[in-house]
């Protein structure tokens, strides 16, 4: 089972890695992309992902615009569940990321409990 | 939005701050944190080798900082993400700053319960031998928090 977490901090990169297997998750791979351009780039070659989880503010391609750029882009990525890790948690933001087509939103800071319930039926 | 309301805003914001210092260190860093204080500053004044800091606009304009050492911060930031702190890099010291600033502001909102506070992203600085200080127009409040390796600051003028 794959992930990509689609950051532009290092540091939060690694504590979603890490919150992934303290939650008990059999995850194989975890590739990292440092914005949504970046994750965009990757998924042109790598396709074979269970979930995203993507931050909402990043330079060069936000969390918003690289979910709108997944739901638009080819089959064999359209489909991946995405779900938001941000800071940002009003009611306004979420709306507008679940309606472009994010599937869940997790706010930091969590707990390896928190990503277990919230993820849970992304990657059983 | 009143006078009365204001000071509303701010006393949540403040009370969600400290209890949100609180429990981001016990349940990510996994350190023990005694609330050691708080006192008031006419400025807001930053010395510590290490910063993190966020703005705020929306309904309540302002300024949150987290401040410490910067072993604190390799403590801290190792804790976080399970290396050790020789393991670390700059990148992983700014970027842990920004995001120890910019957690405790998201615990604090969550804790205030407050929607209509929106959040800069986060800047940071590690340095020495310096000293920031901006213009803000309300006193700063300084929360102080002991940990083992040291102590944190955090700054907060609403």
């Amino acid at each position: 089972m794959r992930v990509l977490i689609v950051d532009d901090s290092s540091v939060m990169r690694k504590i979603v890695a890490r919150g992934l297997r303290q939650a008990g998750f059999k995850i194989t791979d975890i590739l990292e992309a440092g914005d949504g351009q970046q994750g965009m780039d990757l998924l042109k070659t790598d396709t074979n992902f269970k979930l995203i989880l993507s931050d909402w503010n990043m330079p060069i391609m936000d969390g918003l615009n690289f979910v709108k750029s997944v739901r638009s882009g080819p089959p064999a990525i359209k489909n991946i569940p995405i779900v938001m890790v941000t800071t940002e948690g009003g009611e306004t933001k979420v709306g507008a990321a679940m309606e472009a087509g994010a599937n869940g939103h997790i706010k930091k800071p969590f707990t390896p409990e928190t990503l277990q319930v919230e993820l849970e039926r992304f990657l059983k | 939005m009143s006078g009365s309301d204001t000071v509303e805003l701010m006393h949540k914001l403040l009370t969600g701050l400290r209890l949100a210092v609180t429990e981001m260190m016990t349940s990510m860093a996994m350190s023990e944190v005694v609330f050691a204080g708080q006192e008031s500053a006419d400025s807001f004044t930053l010395t510590n080798e290490v910063v993190g800091l966020v703005r705020l606009d929306g309904q309540l304009h302002g300024m949150v900082g987290v401040s410490c050492s910067q072993a604190l911060l390799r403590e801290i930031v190792s804790r976080i993400v399970g290396l050790s702190p020789d393991e670390l890099t700059m990148e992983d010291l700014l970027d842990g700053a920004a995001e120890l600033a910019n957690m405790v502001c998201g615990g604090m909102k969550t804790k205030a319960q407050i929607g209509s506070v929106n959040l800069s992203p986060p800047v940071a600085i590690v340095g020495q031998e310096y000293t920031a200080q901006w213009k803000t127009n309300h006193p700063t409040t300084v929360f102080t928090f002991q940990m083992d390796e040291g102590v944190l600051m955090v700054h907060a003028s609403l």
